[in-house]
């Protein structure tokens, strides 16, 4: 591997790590005020990135219009699956899991009917230009993510420790009971959070719509490598799933390029298996008793 | 055929569900089945009716290895984790090639030989031979479920502390669970590996593991009929809805959401107060009649 | 009166805890309820903070039926509870805890007066400790948090579960003296206790309950006389 191979692909690897905090701080967060964690997450992901193809490949408006169309679209799915699934179900935690798990069916399917099974839809990049760092040339495209990582998962954290709502999450996420003895409304944030993890979701989705192949087995694919990183962070821990997501970004990168993208996932799964047999609460996860 | 197969796994893995271990990975363990049995009796020419038990072995082996890892870990996590540890063996069959074949996978399997002057290896005769193998299997598992093991298993489910406080050891009964469950899911694999005379990774993916959880989420995990009728109900509509192929996953994905929401005792819940409802018009009837 | 709670029975499950229970709670006293573990008594609280509701009865505060309530609204309208068990947020601050108390209060200014006025005026620990995470508390550090944070939503009734569980006789006495300041500040109570001899020291009104009944009631001096109660709760 050569040096400039070698920074193209911490690169890659950070646009990959970004990719997959975003997804993966939505799931963990939704997980701790919820109890109950969405499988289907990845299919917003993929939502996301069918709302930028629509809007910004067919309808030719401004890229960062698209995406932000995409948060919103995330945000409302989000809001409806915690509506119509985990509220009606909370408390049961196999039954919120396999009806999620019923979900990906009904997106996977609901995607392809409406744009086309098998059809890969690229979408343009509206970004051409390279950024050259000691002689390695990065697709702009590619990392742009990153930065938008930092700012929503700080964002996030800020909202968590210094706003009344923020804490609020928190509260809930650590006792539910006693926070709705606080006058919180539990529904109210179990609808916050699921509104906040489908937003994370569709803004992620939507910037990396450009690298990826846009199919309707987009959610599917993601999904695995974002749930690892939830386990291996730790459910419910925002800043270890940020850890987490670095540290599996970077793992699954440089074992696709080094080797092969199978090789990868399966490195990953034994690194995951590892830590839950050392700390099967994950990397920074609290014990629940 | 494949319904016998169908009914196997569901039966199996509503064993592993009473002791309340939902886990990802039966439909890999059914796949271990089929690659140990059709490798051992391609490559090593071990006769396929021993090669098949043998399957179920393995498959039974991997399910405890995967779950004795990940024993101390609790709920989603834990079904997180089956299904992470699941695509790790299933990718691993992509991975080699030899001798897992990669994502094209295995072909020229034996078919079984004649024995007694039956031909295993025609249709109709290995229809008969899985028909009697599902029975066994069947009747195995129901009469595990009323003996002591099968109320051991349930008294997990229900209460851990109070069944650990009674001598129970919760890990020795999940693991003996996943090892009984693991075997006839290889068993299962066995039997479809020796009539296909091929495999391949795909057969064992994520969406079939839904397409199990369907089965046995709509026909209800009360009792030893839920996956009867689950398998039953199901599995036929999935055959009659062929020609509607693409759109066919989410038509069971919103059956499968509403049972959950509107239904929680599946299929099976709803016969069983239908039963108790019709006993008691007719012991109202009975009583009017006196 | 207050609070009433008019011939309510709870289930857990198909199980009645509480069978056709009827108290009153008038403005400014102390009510305990006192009895023996699992006779019922955490259960009524519960009923009236809206954690469980009641199958039967009603429950009237301020003359308006709250038992249909969930607990958020109840906590809207002026009562504050103070969970078994402590129940703290134990992840987050002492500070951020007393912040959770006072969630439905949107003036800042007013919420700093009480945090200032009555809480650290009650709890000057809490003061000092106000950056720590809750779960480093010791165990009567977080009974206090508890009640402060209860005291943060300025509440009008405080219900309390088992103050003084598991707690030591010196902190139990300083829990007590400052249930009683809490009093004289205008606040009611309804004090659920199995330290009987503590908790009818402090009322005004007490009722036994036994497995799901009101077995006895009245005005706590006379009943701390009364020669059942003493052999039951007071130890001889």
């Amino acid at each position: 591997m050569n040096s400039q191979l070698l920074l193209q692909t911490i690169a890659n690897a950070g646009a990959v790590s970004a990719m997959y905090a975003m997804i993966a701080v939505g799931l963990t967060l939704a997980f701790g005020v919820m109890q109950m964690a969405n499988l289907a997450h990845g299919h917003f992901f993929m939502a996301g990135a069918y709302t930028v193809y629509a809007l910004y490949a067919l309808h030719d408006w401004p890229f960062w219009f698209a995406v932000a169309g995409a948060v919103g679209i995330g945000a409302v799915i989000g809001l409806a699956v915690e509506r119509g699934i985990f509220r009606p179900l909370r408390g049961d935690v196999v039954g919120g899991f396999i009806a999620t798990a019923g979900l990906m069916f009904v997106f996977e399917v609901f995607m392809g009917e409406v744009w086309g099974w098998g059809h890969m839809r690229q979408v343009p990049s509206p970004y051409m230009r390279a950024v050259k760092f000691f002689g390695a040339s990065v697709s702009f495209q590619r990392v742009i993510v990153i930065p938008f990582a930092i700012a929503c998962i700080g964002g996030l954290l800020v909202f968590m420790r210094w706003f009344r709502l923020g804490r609020a999450l928190r509260a809930v996420a650590q006792d539910p009971e006693a926070a709705s003895l606080q006058g919180i409304n539990i529904n109210r944030m179990t609808a916050l959070a699921m509104a906040i993890a489908g937003a994370l979701a569709g803004i992620s989705g939507g910037i990396m719509s450009t690298i990826y192949a846009v199919t309707p087995a987009l959610g599917g694919h993601i999904i695995l490598p974002a749930l690892i990183v939830v386990v291996v962070g730790g459910m419910g821990s925002v800043g270890g799933v940020t850890l987490a997501s670095i540290l599996l970004g970077f793992i699954i990168t440089f074992v696709t390029t080094l080797v092969d993208g199978v090789t990868a996932m399966m490195v990953s799964v034994a690194v995951m298996a590892l830590v839950l047999a050392i700390r099967p609460q994950g990397l920074m996860g609290h014990v629940v008793t | 055929m494949i319904y016998f197969i169908w009914m196997i796994l569901a039966q199996s893995y509503r064993l592993i569900v009473t002791i309340h271990d939902w886990q990802l990975y039966h439909v890999v363990l059914y796949g271990v089945g089929a690659y140990t049995s059709g490798m051992l009796a391609k490559n090593l020419g071990v006769p396929v009716f021993a090669a098949i038990p043998l399957g179920g072995a393995v498959a039974s082996l991997a399910g405890v290895a995967i779950t004795s890892v990940l024993l101390r870990t609790k709920g989603w996590g834990f079904y997180i984790a089956t299904y992470g540890l699941a695509e790790l063996i299933r990718l691993s069959w992509m991975k080699f090639r030899n001798p897992f074949g990669g994502s094209t996978g295995i072909i020229d399997i034996p078919y079984p030989p004649v024995v007694a002057g039956i031909d295993f290896s025609a249709r109709i005769p290995y229809y008969f031979f899985s028909l009697g193998v599902m029975l066994i299997i069947m009747y195995m598992l129901y009469r595990l479920e009323r003996s002591r093991i099968g109320d051991s298993f349930k008294a997990v489910s229900m209460d851990p502390l109070l069944a650990a406080s009674t001598g129970i050891s919760i890990p020795r009964q999940r693991l003996l669970a996943c090892a009984i469950g693991g075997f006839f899911a290889g068993i299962a694999g066995g039997l479809l590996v020796h009539r296909l005379g091929a495999v391949d990774p795909k057969l064992f993916n994520i969406t079939t593991m839904l397409y199990l959880l369907i089965w046995i989420v709509v026909g209800g995990t009360n009792s030893f009929w839920g996956p009867v009728l689950g398998v039953s109900v199901m599995y036929s509509l999935f055959e009659l809805s062929r020609p509607l192929i693409q759109i066919r996953p989410m038509f069971f994905g919103i059956a499968m959401i509403l049972v959950l929401l509107f239904m929680p005792g599946g299929l099976e819940g709803m016969v069983a107060k239908a039963a108790v409802r019709l006993r008691r018009l007719r012991g109202v009837q009975t009583a009017e009649a006196e | 009166m207050l609070l009433e709670i008019k011939d309510i029975t709870v289930h857990y499950y198909k199980v009645p805890a509480v069978r056709n229970i009827s108290i009153t709670v008038e403005d400014g006293e102390i009510v305990t309820l006192i009895g023996s573990n699992g006779a019922g008594k955490s259960t009524t609280l519960r009923a009236v903070s809206g954690l469980k509701h009641p199958t039967t009865g009603e429950i009237r505060y301020k003359g308006q039926r709250i038992d249909k309530l969930p607990p958020h609204a109840i906590n809207a309208l002026g009562i504050a509870m103070v969970p078994e068990g402590r129940r703290v947020f134990p992840q987050m601050t002492v500070l951020e805890n007393l912040l959770m108390g006072a969630f439905l209060r949107r003036d800042k200014n007013e919420i700093q007066k009480n945090l200032e006025g009555v809480v650290y005026r009650h709890f000057p620990c809490l003061k000092e400790r106000r950056r720590q995470a809750a779960g480093t508390l010791s165990g009567g550090e977080q009974q206090m948090l508890a009640m402060g944070r209860a005291l943060m939503s300025a509440p009008k009734l405080i219900l309390m579960d088992e103050p003084s569980l598991g707690l030591s006789p010196i902190m139990c006495g300083e829990i007590g003296k400052i249930i009683k300041d809490i009093q004289t500040e205008g606040k009611t109570v309804i004090l659920v206790e199995q330290n009987a001899r503590l908790a009818l020291a402090l009322a005004q009104h007490a009722y036994v309950i036994e497995s799901g009944d009101i077995t006895l009631s009245g005005p706590a001096k006379e009943l701390s006389k009364n020669d059942d109660v003493k052999k039951a709760y007071l130890g001889g």
